[in-house]
């Protein structure tokens, strides 16, 4: 990461935007830019994450390039159908990209699809800009998220995919399969250009409980995320593995940690208690994310968002083992004083040193508990 | 719960569509009254169907096809039920906001009101105030329920209210709501009448306001 031989001298940090906030924030620093900026990282020229301080490059490739791809309506490459939806804030207009659209709606058309090509070149070329140009200085993360259930209800459709869960799953466990060689391809190849961490995931979790049965998702999610983990440190032992669900998914963490994951993302501050995973956790597994976007960013005054920092800091990052920051691409709700409430409690807040740093540890090989370096 | 409906009853807990209308006709057959059939076989099924879920036993794959085969039985016994007078518990007219489409609560929500004998008027997603207000003024909506996935399309929550007090019909109609950012505290902020955070509890909670 950006530390090169030293402690951190203050919590690791990463911030992701809808671009339209990303447009106000480049006004605000008076950067200007010509590219729509994308929130999973993939085509970003990163100035604007490197000025805030972030710490984490985000190189994406896969499926979730294909939202904020523009605001006519779209199909992309997989052929899925997306629309946009317009919504108003206090600070300006922007749009979701929504998928209106799923080609494998009828059983008969999955058959004969055909996935987009995973092993084309030219996916690449952001990552190896990146990597060439900021390894040294930042961890660099390969995005594959929305790599297994979330692609593949986008090709089916989300009702009939949970429905295929309970009443088909030889064909579920078939949709599931075409976007799990695709992102897991693609990981590979990322893995073994050198990225530092690879981040991948679904949204399994609602808002108190989760969507699926955690018997469902060990049937039929966690033997993939297992073997996906597996080949990547196959490749790399030293990779770094982030998974991402948003809400409550309390029940599958301890089984996530059995298959080797290194860091959970985005915790949700209102369905998950930071101060619960880090006890419960927090030897086994580094947490990404935990600053609420649901109440505090958007609805709370810029005290709570900067307390909201600290309480972070003291629980779910103490002795280390965070990378700190709001759980989902901020939005155009978030007042601009709350963002910059947050970007300086997080840089100007000394990190205590953790009691396991061992001073004599090159950069680039975090311990794999708790402290991430 | 009574044998006669047992049949009817385990397919809508196991989400088995022929079962369910199999029970059904098989229960029509028998001679049986179509509002018995509902409350005894369907609506007493659906009951446990959402204690279920509340025990997090019953997640929303469980909860789609026991829904999807409650409909399927209801499908055969509605028309039975119009010829007998039987009475709906209720009205209600659901959709998402202006500008969302997020809609897999809004539609569990529906189905749970469905099969506790609520007659719904789906507005579908992104439904602007006036929908709402047309569904009250003269679709003879009791209960007017609205979600939001999105702290961005919350507001439309607060704007659908005001154009329900706007059309003189505020008086006339409980308003619910519920979705991941909306809390009881939101709720009561906007004068909303209740707050659910999910569909077995809206059920509760639209029975509760009747």
């Amino acid at each position: 990461m950006a530390l090169n031989h030293e402690a951190p001298d203050r919590c690791p940090m990463q911030i992701s935007f809808t671009p339209e906030f990303a447009s106000l924030l480049l006004k605000d620093l008076k950067m200007g830019a010509d590219k729509l900026h994308n929130p999973h990282g993939g085509g970003n020229t990163y100035e604007l994450e490197r000025a805030l301080g972030e710490d984490l490059l985000l190189t994406s490739v896969g499926w979730a390039n294909s939202y904020y791809q523009g605001a006519e309506n779209y199909v992309d490459e997989w052929g899925i159908g997306w629309r946009s939806a317009e919504y108003t804030t206090p600070y300006g207009n922007g749009y979701y990209t929504e998928i209106n659209q799923h080609p494998l709606a009828d059983d008969r058309a999955i058959d004969s699809y055909q996935p987009p090509d995973p092993t084309r070149p030219e996916l690449y070329h952001e990552a190896e800009w990146v990597l060439k140009n900021f390894k040294d200085e930042y961890w660099i993360v390969g995005v594959t998220v929305t790599t297994i259930f979330e692609c593949a209800w986008g090709l089916r459709g989300y009702e009939r995919m949970l429905t295929d869960f309970a009443l088909n799953p030889d064909l579920a466990q078939r949709l599931l399969d075409i976007p799990y060689r695709y992102h897991l391809t693609a990981a590979k190849k990322l893995t073994q250009m050198g990225v530092d961490m690879i981040w991948i995931g679904d949204d399994v979790g609602a808002q108190n409980a989760m969507i699926i049965s955690p018997k469902m998702w060990r049937k039929f999610l966690k033997p993939l995320v297992a073997n996906f983990i597996a080949e990547l440190k196959a490749i790399n032992p030293q990779v770094k593995v982030a998974y991402h669900s948003d809400g409550a998914i309390y029940p599958i963490i301890p089984d996530l940690i059995e298959v080797g994951l290194d860091v959970l993302n985005p915790i949700q501050p209102a369905s998950m208690d930071p101060v619960r995973l880090k006890q419960d956790f927090g030897d086994k597994l580094c947490f990404w994310g935990s600053l609420d976007e649901q109440h505090t960013l958007p609805f709370g005054s810029a005290a709570d968002v900067q307390a909201e920092v600290q309480t972070r800091l003291q629980t779910l990052g103490k002795n280390g083992g965070l990378i700190l920051g709001p759980t989902h691409h901020v939005q155009l709700d978030t007042p601009m004083q709350n963002f910059w409430a947050m970007t300086n409690a997080i840089t100007q807040t000394p990190y205590p040193k953790p009691k396991s740093y061992d001073r004599g540890k090159p950069a680039g090989i975090p311990a794999r508990e708790g402290n991430m370096k | 719960m009574n044998e006669e409906y047992s049949a009817l009853y385990n397919a809508i807990l196991e989400g088995d569509v022929a079962g369910a209308q199999a029970g059904v006709q098989a229960a029509l057959g028998a001679g049986q009254e179509p509002g018995t059939i509902l409350a005894e076989g369907m609506i007493a099924a659906m009951k446990e169907v959402g204690r279920l879920f509340e025990e997090g036993e019953f997640f929303v794959p469980e909860m789609l096809i026991s829904a999807r085969a409650m409909q399927a039985g209801l499908t055969i016994l509605k028309p039975h039920l119009l010829s007998s007078d039987v009475k709906s518990a209720g009205k209600v007219a659901i959709g998402t906001v202006k500008g969302d489409l997020h809609d897999i609560g809004k539609n569990l929500v529906a189905l749970m009101l469905e099969g506790a004998g609520f007659e719904i008027i789906d507005l579908g997603v992104d439904a602007a105030p006036d929908k709402f207000v047309e569904a009250v003024a003269n679709g003879g909506a009791d209960i007017v329920a609205f979600s939001a996935l999105l702290t961005t399309t919350m507001p439309n929550m607060k704007v659908t209210i005001d154009a329900i007090q706007h059309a003189g019909l505020r008086d006339k109609v409980k308003i619910i709501i519920g979705g991941a950012p909306v809390t009881q505290e939101y709720a009561n902020q906007i004068g909303a009448d209740g707050f659910a955070s999910d569909a077995s509890r809206a059920v509760s909670l639209a029975q509760s306001l009747l």
